[in-house]
């Protein structure tokens, strides 16, 4: 059925993680009958395994739901999913981006939160009319007014527009889905004027190719279209297209102002990238939409099969991954250590622990990531300008290096104010420095911090969570480079230097590090038949030494009648552990070791 | 699998009507024999003494390899002669899985008058071992049902005992548990059963493993009247501390009493279980340990590395699992003790066995035994050489050269399935079955092969799956090749075993 652009609503819902985004969603879907109840596996927006394992949403997706208002007319609303980590905030913003409004979600019970405060924040920078839900007013720690005085006090959202639900019990629903109606404005667009279609997301389809998520801004697309990506340059007839409800739901045509997919049949990754305009091939518009800047990794790792001859299906692999997740970067490399594989950049490090999984899941293949790192910028001695690395094994001798700059971030943290003194300590440990301090109401407080990236990927979030009792919340962005006394942090295990283990440290705490990588190593390395010393170093100078004792036993005390079968399944599950490893030189060594430093066990 | 039917031997007894289909699924009805089997009943003549087998045919089993070569001892037969077709040689088992008739049989008895912490056997304790509402004799009667079943399928399968496609058995078992806790006229009445209805070779190895305490050990002379050759008792450990930490019942002395009374009952093979890296254990009481134990003068020596595993974890104690669930008490003992071992301690223990062991004329026949010539356990040689062997009781484990069989751990089901009242048939208890493939059936000859100091011969190192890692483990010396060219472990190589085994399965 189509529907007029005036009765055609964009949106996204926005919350702190936990305040009920997700449970929201599937009573939205409920309420409108985008789905059956009975049918309905909960949390129906998250449909990768992945997702409900871990209870986030990862990738952005769209639904669209036909919603009778209370004038008696149907509108044609588009819910567009956003993720709720911190590390993708640039998801997030993406999404927002083809929305002309948000239902910002905040728990009754625990207020505004670090994530509530960023996401408001990201989408007034989009202009969306923000439709605010106070979500859980079922629980008796329920604090509504309160939490209204926030949300008045630090980001003026009036009380009065306030709608007070309870996902949960069903609670605000209607409400919220007549304020969708009535506050949100309708898209504009012109339908009869040259295509120009957003490709804000994609996923790759086993039958149907390429898949993507477009957002008209002007023009119609019609079924058998032959369509052009401005971009790639790539040409396409038009298989399908539809909506999500959230099956794929097949239609004729698709008008400006509106959210759909389309299936392209396109296999190749480059040719239908996010960001890129569809437009028809026949009578193209003039010029491309303004597209997206390009993801920013922040994080950096080289991801590796455990056996070499996996390179290829690896390559393949991580192509196709691609196709669903354009938000991380790769290019091949090689380490002395692990051999070929890709050097990945990642959101964050959720996102690179991710897309690991998913590589290894959905694909079946066995990998290991090597040590992350952040992205630095070296200016080099003689006025020979300035590299980029990501790699620290790619770190030139201290000889050609003039300086080292580090990313540095600037931190939000929402907290009780009881935890202001261990939140102090623990980023000024972390090299940071305080900026201030505002009460967001009389309990809690929203303090910033400035503090190298490189600090903060470092089981930071760990350890904030740890001195907080959990009761801390943050978000951060980038604020640029900074320049700082950095030194490479070599380890060798059995003699042999292992590249993927190498650290960029700040020289002050590089010999604490050292000791501390060291020590855990050795915790982390199993024994093996013979002695595996441990050495850190930086350049030639050895500064922590441990060595892993050589393995004395190993051996099933008794095997009869009724042990073999059992002594076999257990030496089955000795061998698929040590498939599970990287052999380096001679010494078998598990993926843990490589991710040591993240380890939170701060004295 | 099957065997083709001209190839069955023909069935001589009208009551064993029944097909071979039992063989592979507990759940399959064993058809009822009809006239109820009283096993005391004199049988058909055919198999009513001990078949004459330890003739000729008892040169063609494989050579006394199990003791060092000069060997004294019982004529080592721990395979009675068997069809030839269903053997791959004569020196090595059989290379391809086929269905074999039982060499051996294993009884779990699973009585204990207390539970040992670290015990993973199948064992019930207190009231059902003792008492007014004791499960005893209820189990006995199963037991002897199952005896009887179990004896129908080989009937059909392979003949009645004595005929030529089925040999008597070489070894009878009681393991436990604490089998020596049954009065010596039951044993009595089951080593009858079993040699009327499985037959039992002459001079077969009938074993009790038995607890040294005076009210567990039994009437020594009794299970000798019963036919029983050898004891093997659960010493574990020689000094009262160490009992005490275990949670076991008996003391150090009473282990020497035990001994004693085995000997004067004229039991022609002793045995001594002991248990090494226990909690604060140290290399020097363990050196004491063995020099008592030696001076207790065994025939034969199990040494076993405290092993403190978690069959819940390994998904064994569903209702068809071969073991009970792990009991709190004993969970939070296992986890505290297992904190307290060490793997450098217990090498240099085992180590230590080794070179006592050897001075004093024992031969380390496997990992974890060692033996005066002519004792080894036969037995035991069984499960190593996989030879099939027929098993009852509850979480008993057979084998019949293919397929791995075992009844659920469960004492309450295994007694009501064959339990039946008047006019319906027994059932055989619950339990399970694993085909062992090809592959599988590979590796664990080498794996239990190279656990005996017999080893595998040296043309497996050009075979899979010995080959890839063949020279790798005689690089790191692990492994050595005898003079007679047979692949070993080293010392090194049977404490670091899994490390090449894990590389076979
Ligand atoms: N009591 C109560 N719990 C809720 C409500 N909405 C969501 N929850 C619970 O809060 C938790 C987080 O909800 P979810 O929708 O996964 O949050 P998301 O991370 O924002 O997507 C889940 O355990 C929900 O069952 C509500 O209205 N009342």
């Amino acid at each position: 059925m189509s529907i007029p652009q005036a009765r055609l609503r964009n949106f996204s819902i926005i919350a702190h993680i936990d305040h009920g985004k997700s449970t929201l969603a599937d009573r939205l879907l409920e309420a409108t009958h985008a789905i059956d109840p009975r049918q309905m596996t909960s949390q129906v927006l998250d449909s990768m395994d992945l997702e409900r394992e871990k209870g986030i949403t990862i990738k952005a997706r769209a639904v669209r739901l036909e919603y009778t208002a209370n004038d008696g007319l149907v509108y044609g609303l588009n819910l567009i999913d956003t993720p709720g980590h911190v590390d993708f905030s640039y998801e997030v913003s993406r999404s927002l981006q083809a929305c002309e409004g948000a239902i910002l979600v905040v728990d009754a019970a625990q207020g505004i939160e670090a994530q509530t405060l960023a996401n408001v924040h990201l989408a007034l920078r989009e202009g969306l009319t923000i439709v605010p839900v106070l979500n859980k007013i079922d629980l008796p720690s329920a604090q509504p007014d309160v939490v209204m005085e926030e949300l008045e006090s630090v980001l003026a959202i009036p009380r009065e527009e306030v709608i007070l639900a309870s996902a949960k019990e069903g609670i605000g629903i209607s409400e919220i889905l007549e304020a969708i109606v009535a506050r949100i404005p309708a898209p504009k667009g012109d339908p009869s004027l040259p295509l120009q279609a957003l490709v804000f997301d994609s996923h790759y389809d086993q039958y149907k190719g390429v898949i993507v998520y477009v957002r008209l801004a002007q023009g119609t697309l019609r079924d058998h279209d032959r369509v052009r990506l401005m971009q790639s340059g790539a040409e396409a007839d038009l298989l399908e297209l539809g909506f999500f409800r959230p099956a794929l739901v097949p239609v004729a045509e698709i008008h400006a102002g509106d959210v759909g997919y389309v299936a392209t049949g396109l296999k190749n990754v480059r040719e239908a990238q996010v960001g890129d305009t569809i437009t028809s091939a026949v009578s193209p518009a003039s010029e491309p939409l303004p597209g997206y800047q390009e993801a920013k990794s922040l994080v950096f790792a080289g991801i590796y099969p455990l056996s070499g001859e996996d390179y290829p299906l690896l390559r393949d692999a991580i192509e196709k991954l691609h196709l669903n997740d354009a938000s991380f970067t790769y290019e091949p490399e090689s380490s002395v250590a692990l051999g070929f594989g890709f050097r990945c950049g990642f959101l964050g490090l959720l996102h690179m622990e991710i897309v690991q999984e998913r590589l290894e899941r959905e694909f079946n293949l066995d990998l290991i990531a090597s040590a992350p790192s952040v992205e630095y910028q070296v200016v080099m001695t003689h006025g020979r300008g300035s590299i980029t690395i990501d790699n620290p094994a790619h770190l030139p001798t201290i000889s050609e290096i003039e300086a080292i700059l580090e990313p540095w971030v600037l931190l939000s943290v929402v907290t009780p104010s009881t935890y202001i003194g261990p939140l102090m300590e623990l980023s000024t440990n972390r090299r940071g420095s305080f900026i201030g301090l505002e009460y967001i109401d009389p309990v809690r407080v929203l303090m910033k911090f400035e503090l190298p990236l490189a600090e903060l990927i470092v089981d930071y979030f760990d350890q904030l969570k740890t001195r907080t009792a959990g009761y801390a919340s943050m978000d951060y962005e980038e604020i640029g480079y900074r320049a700082a006394n950095l030194v490479k942090l070599d380890v060798m295990v059995a003699g042999e230097p292992v590249d993927a283990l190498s650290m960029i440290v700040h020289r002050d705490k590089s010999v604490a590090i050292g000791r501390t990588l060291a020590e855990r190593l050795k915790q982390l390395i199993p024994r093996q038949m013979f002695e595996v010393p441990i050495q850190a170093a930086i350049g030639s100078n050895v500064i922590a030494r441990e060595s892993v004792r050589a393995m004395r036993k190993n051996v099933v005390a008794k095997c009869y009648g009724g042990d073999i079968t059992r002594k076999r399944k257990l030496l089955e599950k000795q061998k698929e552990g040590k498939r599970r490893m990287k052999r380096v030189g001679s010494v078998e060594i598990p993926q843990e070791a490589f991710l040591a430093m993240l380890r939170t066990d701060e004295n | 699998m099957r065997l083709a039917a001209g190839t069955l031997p023909a069935i001589d007894r009208a009551r064993n009507g029944t097909g071979p289909a039992a063989q592979s699924g507990p759940a399959a009805d064993p058809t009822a024999p009809g006239p109820a089997a009283d096993p005391t009943a004199p049988g058909p003549a055919a198999h009513a003494g001990p078949p004459a087998h330890a003739g000729p045919a008892a040169q063609s089993g494989p050579p006394a390899h199990a003791g060092p070569p000069a060997q004294s001892g019982p004529p080592a037969h721990a395979g009675p002669p068997a069809d030839p077709t269903a053997r791959g040689s004569a020196s090595e088992p059989s290379l391809l899985p086929a269905v074999r008739p039982p060499e051996a049989l294993y009884i779990h008895v699973p009585f204990c008058v207390s539970l040992c912490p670290y015990c993973d056997f199948v064992v019930v304790a207190g009231a059902a071992t003792r008492g007014p509402r004791n499960r005893v004799t209820a189990f006995l009667a199963a037991l002897r049902r199952e005896l009887d079943l179990r004896a129908d399928l080989a009937d059909a399968r392979w003949g009645t005992p004595g005929s030529l496609s089925r040999p008597p058995l070489g070894s009878l078992y009681f393991g436990g548990g604490t089998p020596s806790l049954l009065p010596g006229d039951e044993i009595a009445g089951i080593v009858e059963i079993v040699r009327l209805r499985f037959g039992l070779a002459s001079g077969a190895e009938v074993t009790v493993e038995s607890n040294p305490g005076p009210d567990e050990r039994g009437d020594a002379r009794a299970l000798a009247d019963a036919g029983v050759t050898r004891i093997s008792f659960g010493a574990q450990a020689l000094d009262d501390d160490t009992l005490r930490s275990l949670g076991r019942r008996h003391r150090a002395r009473d282990v020497r009493e035990a001994i004693t009374d085995a000997r004067e009952a004229g039991i022609a093979s002793v045995s001594l279980d002991l248990l090494y890296d226990t909690p604060g254990g140290t290399l020097q009481a363990w050196v004491g340990t063995l020099d008592s134990a030696l001076s207790l003068a065994p025939d034969h020596l199990s040494l076993y590395a405290l092993t403190l595993d978690d069959p819940d974890a390994e998904g064994l104690t569903g209702p068809t699992g071969d073991h009970l669930p792990v009991a709190r008490g004993a969970r939070r003992w296992r986890a505290d003790a297992r904190a307290r071992q060490d793997d450098d301690r217990a090498a240099a223990m085992y180590e230590h066995a080794v070179h006592r062991l050897a001075e004093a004329g024992f031969h380390g026949y496997e990992i974890s035994n060692w033996a005066l010539p002519g004792h080894e356990s036969r037995h035991n040689l069984a499960y190593w050489e996989r030879r099939p062997y027929e098993a009852v009781g509850p979480g008993a484990h057979a084998f019949d050269g293919a397929a791995r069989r075992w009844n659920a751990a469960r004492l309450d089901s295994y007694i009501a399935a064959l339990t039946s009242p008047p006019g319906v048939s027994a059932q055989l208890p619950p339990g399970g079955t694993e085909a062992i493939n090809p592959e599988a059936s590979a590796a664990e000859r080498i794996i239990l092969g190279l656990r005996t100091s017999h080893g595998v011969s040296l043309s497996e190192s050009t075979r899979q799956p010995l080959s890839d890692h063949f020279s790798w483990a005689r690089d790191a010396d692990l492994l050595s090749v005898t003079a007679d060219d047979r692949i070993v472990l080293t010392t090194k190589g049977r404490l670091l075993s899994n490390e090449l085994f894990s590389r076979l399965v």
